[in-house]
């Protein structure tokens, strides 16, 4: 699957998310330097492949800059810098998701974005103690034997 | 049913607001004048009649029982004769009045601040009521409590001229008449019938009613109380309507419909149902307002104004903006490039002349004089005068000044503060002291505002003693604020130590300026309207602070410059020029930096892929541009790599989640967007020059 037909996949996805029972909800699932995240559905507004991005100087290198989204100026945070990786190269299947966390917009830039799925709340386990990622709020095993990483979306709205 | 609610508190707060500011002017204009004129005491009495009642119909009880009392006081005032108070009250008493009326005005102010923030309100008022009561029972001692014959004509004034009489006469020709009663002995009936009034013509009826003037004069409770209240109508269908609707109204014990034969009727007053409602509203200038309200006049008056709420405005500021690129957007267009198309070419300057004038006109309503501002230095000179013993005059010059309603919001605090430091640290302490300078004993302070094509200048000078360099400078050594050598500082560089953060020339923290807080406030303070702060200052002449702030902050005219392939805005109001150099232009400096010389000048030169490590191709400085711009304290020259156009641009704050990044001491106000959709970046010229300074 190219990125266009997975992000419309997602979205599509995205949009649906109209009946999600009480004890499960909907995660989008990213890549970001091989692993997997989840972020809360609720939280994503939309997700934007092939964004010019403004750079801004003198800021933390995990802001990439700023994208113009239909007037909104939005800013753009590596995910890979923010949890102290290498950055990431740009290729055709990075894009950014934009999350509204408490009416903030705030543009996160991944790898690849994979699926949207659902996850029951009561089987999210708290981050293994060994996890210094101050990122992640919670784990869960998946279906194909991966762990998915959960984004805490809270914590990336403080600067 | 809420949003009902917040809408009358709204009015509320903004009637109330206003009445103060007009009580305010009201006093200060008295208490210069020592003596007040009938018309002010019936101004006074109707301003807190008017916020008793609507305090009351609000539920603010604190408020309702301050004007109260002062409506009493006014009414024992009136009552004996406001020119028997002013010849039989001594100096004392007279001096007593008005700080007894600006304290209570404080506390309501205070009140009414709360309300604002939804605090509850103060439960006690026991200390204002007994302040009043005592001063009551000295003025009453002073004029011979009792004798009511002191009556002077004058102070009858506002009561209504011919009492209606008990039988029936129609006070017009209108065929349908409604009378009202409301339950005996219930008071207040006239503010009762103003909203009997006020919700019919909310139910879309059209009537008139009488007494006409219900709303500011209080003797016309009386008359309604015994006559009823008529509603005059022109359809009968109306006048059943009402009788519906009043029906379902509280408080009134019996109505009548009566039907009138056409007869000569006395002189009527169109009373529209906007002028009724705006009865309450200040009129521009408070010498009008100060006539009498009742007369004809004042109720002839057409409403051509109307309250609108900020939040439309500036929505319609933020569609204007996007209309304004929108345009840009459509007519350079990538997709028309290399067409012909002479229609489309008139049909856009056509468009752009259009969205041009609806700019100036939306840009316009947002536009309020800057007397607001201006008047209320009126009170803290005034206070200020007396706390500190001084006599100073304040003079107010283009006070009609209009400013963008933000960007007055945003000086009201500055001009504040220079007024009370110049009231502080400026005029002599003594008289001794002026004279001996050989001023006039009197201090006199200017505040001024006039327009100069985009920018709006505010100055504030005073007469003072003006600035004490060397004492600035030494303070400034003891705060280790100094960057070099004392000896190697200019005057202009001493005076801008002021606004430096945690600078404060008193070194006993006063109740007025001082408080932690300096002119380095006030300077963020107009950096964040956009403007600029300078002060300048001779040696016992005095001291004078200029803020310049441009007339609107949403859209700026600015030339479009590129570095490496960021593109950034630099407002056309800080260019000079931009020019073409060659390396031997380009002096070193001995701290390696870069100057070049312009007629005799030296300017610094700053790269900006340098300071911004932008990745360029661009660094020999004969292949690219230099922009040479000034702001009030600075000049310099910036090198780009190519200009890319004069355009206007919509000013975008940066998003909320770079706030923590300082921005704005990167020399970065905000950013815009392009016709082509792309982000330029809003370059701040001051403070790019700070950051130029410390990378």
């Amino acid at each position: 699957m190219s990125t266009e037909e997975m992000v419309s996949a997602a979205s599509e996805q995205l949009e649906n998310t109209g009946v999600s029972d009480e004890i499960s909800q909907k995660y989008l699932t990213f890549i970001s330097d091989g692993l997997d995240f989840g972020i809360k559905a609720s939280y994503i507004s939309e997700i934007l492949t092939n964004q010019h991005i403004t750079i801004l100087p003198l800021l933390p290198s995990y802001i990439k800059g700023i994208i113009n989204m239909r007037g909104m100026i939005i800013p753009i945070i590596d995910i890979r810098i923010k949890m102290g990786k290498s950055p990431a190269e740009p290729t055709n299947h990075s894009c950014v998701i934009v999350l509204n966390i408490n009416s903030m917009m705030l543009g996160v830039y991944v790898d690849t974005v994979s699926l949207v799925t659902d996850i029951d709340e009561s089987e999210i386990a708290p981050p293994s103690p060994t996890n210094r990622q101050e990122l992640v709020n919670g784990m869960v095993s998946m279906a194909d034997g991966k762990t998915l990483l959960l984004i805490d979306c809270e914590k990336l709205a403080q600067a | 049913m809420d949003n009902d609610m917040d809408s009358m508190l709204e009015t509320y707060l903004f009637e109330t607001n206003s009445l103060m500011d007009q009580l305010d002017e009201i006093l200060l204009e008295a208490e210069k004048s020592k003596r007040f004129t009938v018309d002010n005491v019936n101004e006074i009495f109707r301003i807190m009649h008017t916020i008793k009642g609507s305090s009351a119909m609000m539920e603010f009880d604190s408020l309702m029982t301050a004007a109260h009392r002062l409506e009493d006081l006014f009414f024992v005032i009136r009552d004996k004769g406001v020119e028997a108070f002013d010849e039989k009250c001594d100096e004392q008493l007279h001096h007593e009045i008005f700080n007894l009326l600006f304290e209570i005005i404080d506390f309501m102010r205070s009140e009414i601040e709360k309300i604002e923030n939804s605090e509850p309100l103060t439960e006690n008022i026991d200390k204002y009521k007994e302040n009043i009561n005592s001063y009551l029972n000295k003025i009453k001692a002073a004029l011979g409590d009792g004798d009511a014959v002191e009556e002077t004509p004058a102070a009858k004034a506002p009561a209504p001229a011919v009492p209606e009489p008990a039988a029936f006469v129609s006070p017009d020709d209108s065929p349908y008449y409604l009378k009202l009663k409301f339950e005996e002995g219930i008071g207040m009936e006239n503010l009762r019938a103003f909203m009997v009034a006020n919700s019919l013509q909310e139910e879309g009826l059209a009537f008139k009613y009488f007494p006409e003037d219900i709303e500011t004069n209080p003797d016309t409770a009386e008359v309604i109380a015994h006559e009823g209240f008529l509603l005059a109508f022109k359809e009968k269908a109306d006048a059943g309507k009402a009788v519906l609707l009043t029906r379902e109204m509280g408080n009134i014990s019996d109505f009548e419909l009566i039907e009138n034969e056409p007869q000569p009727a006395p002189e009527i007053h169109e009373e529209t149902k906007a002028s009724a409602k705006n009865e309450g509203k200040p009129a521009p200038s408070s010498g009008a307002s100060a006539a009498p309200a009742a007369s004809p006049a004042h109720a002839q008056q057409k409403q051509s104004l109307i309250s609108v709420n900020l939040s439309k405005l500036d929505a319609l500021m933020a569609i204007m903006g996007e209309i304004v690129i929108s345009e840009a957007m459509v007519t350079s267009s990538p997709d028309l490039q290399g067409i012909k198309l002479d229609d489309f070419t008139k049909s856009a300057r056509q468009l752009r002349k259009l969205t041009d004038e609806l700019q100036d006109i939306a840009m316009s309503i947002r536009m309020l004089p800057i007397a607001g501002v201006f008047n209320k230095m009126n009170r803290i000179v005034r206070d200020m005068c007396q706390k500190l013993g001084k006599d100073v005059t304040l003079d107010i010059i283009g006070e009609e000044t209009e400013v963008d309603k933000s960007i007055l919001d945003g000086i009201g605090d500055p001009i504040m503060h220079i007024v009370r430091n110049s009231m502080d640290h400026g005029i002599e302490e003594t008289v001794e002291e002026r004279i001996a300078a050989g001023k006039r004993p009197q201090g006199r302070i200017i505040l001024s505002a006039q327009h100069t094509g985009s920018e709006i200048i505010i100055a504030i000078e005073d007469d003072g003693q003006g600035v004490n360099t060397d004492k600035v400078l030494q303070k400034a050594a003891d705060n280790g604020l100094l960057t070099k050598p004392e000896s190697e500082y200019t005057h202009q560089e001493i005076l801008n130590l002021l606004m430096m953060p945690g600078f404060s020339t008193n070194t006993e923290v006063t109740e007025y300026s001082g408080r932690g807080v300096g002119m380095d406030v006030v300077k963020k303070n107009v950096e964040k309207v956009g403007g600029v702060v300078s002060i300048s200052s001779e040696p016992g002449k005095g001291m004078k602070t200029t803020l310049k702030i441009p007339l609107t902050m949403a859209i700026v005219d600015g030339m479009e410059i590129s570095v490496g392939e960021s593109i950034f805005t630099i407002p056309i109001m800080n260019i000079r020029q931009s020019l073409k150099v060659t390396a031997d232009q380009i002096i070193q400096d001995a701290s390696n930096g870069e100057v070049i010389r312009i007629r005799d000048e030296f300017y610094p030169v700053f790269r900006l892929y340098e300071m911004y490590n932008i990745p360029t191709e661009v660094t020999n400085i004969e292949d690219g541009i230099l922009i040479w711009v000034e702001t009030a304290d600075e000049s310099y020259c910036l090198f780009v790599d190519e200009l890319a156009g004069e355009q206007q641009v919509v000013v975008k704050p940066l998003p909320a989640y770079l706030n923590s990044f300082n921005m704005k001491n990167a020399g970065i106000a905000g950013c815009t967007i392009l016709g082509n959709g792309s982000i330029s970046i809003i370059l701040d010229i001051p403070n790019l020059y700070q950051m130029a300074q410390t990378y």
